[in-house]
């Protein structure tokens, strides 16, 4: 039977099991908007760590990174364990997050920030940020299913089916419970991810000699890649900081990733996520990497690095079951970061912009009809920024994973002094985290836009080298909420203490 | 100094050595023993020192 056939069939399974779980999931939904965004702020520890790492580990682990790898070498290794590193500022935030979360009822970073400001434009501002830059990473996702699709079928299923399914299946997932329903595809995502990633890596080691002869072919065949800068000069310091910053604050910039601090249920389920996703996170940087390592072995010379991933899928020396599973590994990475986007930023929207703006005193009710309307809306808006990307002249993969997951990275970094001023520093003012959002989202989407570096130095290292003051010296010229800003900073103060936090 | 402060000069420290070792002393190690063990065992530590800080947390009253 043809690779289209098993295609098709693989998918099917997933999109089943996928539905049934979700359709599970439905069974524990109560009523509330906490509810359907947050599980109730209830989940268990192990569901916790799950969706925290199918959320933030996307297509871009197996596509993009293994093509920063195949081109650029240990670099991209270094890049991404950097944001792994910066995990280690989850021992101050996490805690903070959910305290605050618990106290003050919020159900998404976005209104911690409007209230702790005392400002519902901090909030507007920042809603706006994540729909400007959130959108464009989304339809990242479900370019890179559609991809993937294409490449496994020799072309037969068109990019744009795959992106269908792709949209589909999160619009299912997302509506269906909620949190839960997204937590429960979520878990059972991410076990696909690691597991089939982890198979097809042994299959590929085991077919070069094991691990002994693969590090060995590395230093003999591409020794250039296993420094920094790398040989070709084209990894430098100013691109590895130009992509780690952004992604070394990802913790608290993306609000898909910072809403699910409000969700454990208890201390032991926070440890339990937190620990389980730096495991989760370690090994599956390990294997990505040296997956894009794997294809500098076989599938050299391939002029675009998106495509090292399909290419190495198709080798006979994968058998096509396997390769199959793989893809619908990445698809699931994919379909677990996009679920999670939409039902964030439809919390955002319903809670931010519905409730914080438009109508303050719509009900619950009518608050959480929103959200469930701007889930497809939302959906649909990535659907057809991605459809227009593969439809450019030059063709799609030019703007692919990798351009444009950094440039969504960069534009959400402008967001983290504020968040920083409103967990650290009373004095912190609604105007200077609106001025500094503003103004670094402005630099970096004129320095993306245009393509511009000065010194070399990438758009969000300018957005954030101008936000930063920006936000210290307006603040400072600026009132403070400060009868909220003692009240916030003391109760942390207190509880911190009594949970032996930092 | 608190403990917090202690925890963000470690982190500081760490994000220091992330620069300082593969881009200026191991860049001509052109082995899997140069940036790649370096990056691994680097992140390894500040896993643990995240490990090491929260399994100290306990229980607060909900």
């Amino acid at each position: 039977m043809s690779a289209t056939f098993w295609v098709w069939f693989g998918i099917s399974i997933y999109i089943v099991a996928g539905l049934a779980i979700a359709l599970m999931a439905r069974r524990q939904l109560g009523a509330g908007v906490s509810e359907f965004f947050l599980a109730n702020r209830k989940l268990g520890g192990f569901l916790s760590a799950m969706t925290y790492s199918a959320t933030t580990y996307s297509a871009f682990m197996m596509i993009g990174l293994a093509g920063l790898t195949y081109f650029h070498g240990v670099g991209a290794l270094g890049f991404e364990l950097t944001y792994l590193c910066g995990m280690f500022m989850m021992v101050f935030f996490l805690p903070r997050f959910w305290l605050v979360g618990k106290k003050y009822g919020y159900v998404s970073p976005i209104e911690l920030l409007s209230d702790r400001y005392q400002s519902k434009w901090v909030g507007v501002t920042a809603a706006i940020l994540a729909l400007v830059f959130l959108v464009p990473y989304g339809a990242v996702q479900l370019m890179g299913v559609g991809y993937l699709m294409n490449g496994i079928s020799q072309g037969v299923i068109p990019v744009v089916a795959g992106i269908i399914i792709a949209v589909v299946c999160a619009i299912a997932w997302s509506s269906i419970a909620g949190l839960r329903s997204v937590a429960w595809t979520d878990a059972f995502q991410a076990i696909i991810m690691i597991v089939v990633s982890a198979a097809v890596l042994g299959v590929v080691v085991a077919s070069l000699g094991g691990l002994g002869a693969f590090f060995s072919k590395l230093e003999s065949s591409v020794p250039g890649l296993l420094t920094v800068p790398s040989a070709k000069g084209a990894w430098n310091i100013n691109m590895f900081i130009g992509l780690a910053l952004p992604w070394l604050f990802f913790l608290i910039s993306n609000p898909q990733v910072s809403q699910r601090l409000f969700i454990p249920k208890s201390v032991t389920a926070m440890k339990q996520m937190l620990g389980g996703f730096l495991i989760f996170g370690f090994i599956y940087t390990l294997i990505s990497v040296l997956w894009g390592f794997s294809a500098t072995l076989l599938v050299p010379g391939l002029e675009n690095a998106d495509l090292a991933t399909p290419t190495l899928l198709a080798l006979p020396i994968i058998p096509m079951g396997l390769a199959i599973i793989v893809m619908i590994g990445i698809t699931a990475a994919a379909i677990s970061t996009i679920d999670s986007i939409l039902l964030t930023l439809s919390s955002v929207w319903a809670r931010d912009i519905h409730k914080g703006l438009i109508n303050p005193k719509v009900s619950e009710k009518g608050e959480l009809r929103v959200g469930q309307w701007v889930i497809p809306i939302m959906a649909i808006i990535a659907f057809l920024f991605a459809w227009w990307v593969t439809e450019q002249p030059e063709g799609g993969l030019e703007l692919m994973i990798s351009p444009l997951s950094a440039a969504a990275s960069a534009g959400l970094l402008m967001a983290v002094p504020a968040i920083f001023g409103a967990f650290f520093w009373k004095r912190a003012t609604a105007i200077g985290a609106i001025v500094s959002c503003i103004a670094g989202a402005i630099i970096v989407l004129i320095f993306q836009i245009t393509g511009w570096k000065p010194l070399g130095w990438w758009p969000g290292v300018w957005g954030f080298i101008v936000c930063v003051p920006l936000f210290i010296i307006v603040s400072l010229a600026t009132k403070p909420p400060k009868e909220k800003a003692e009240e916030f900073i003391g109760y942390l103060r207190g509880a911190l203490k009594k949970g032996r936090f930092i | 100094m608190s403990k917090s402060a202690w925890a963000w000069i470690w982190f500081a420290f760490l994000l220091a050595l992330d620069i300082a070792i593969p881009w200026y002393v191991l860049t001509r190690v052109e082995t899997v023993s140069g940036a790649f063990l370096f990056w691994t065992v680097w992140v390894a530590v500040a896993i643990i020192s995240a490990f090491v800080i929260f399994l100290k947390w306990k229980e607060v009253e909900r």
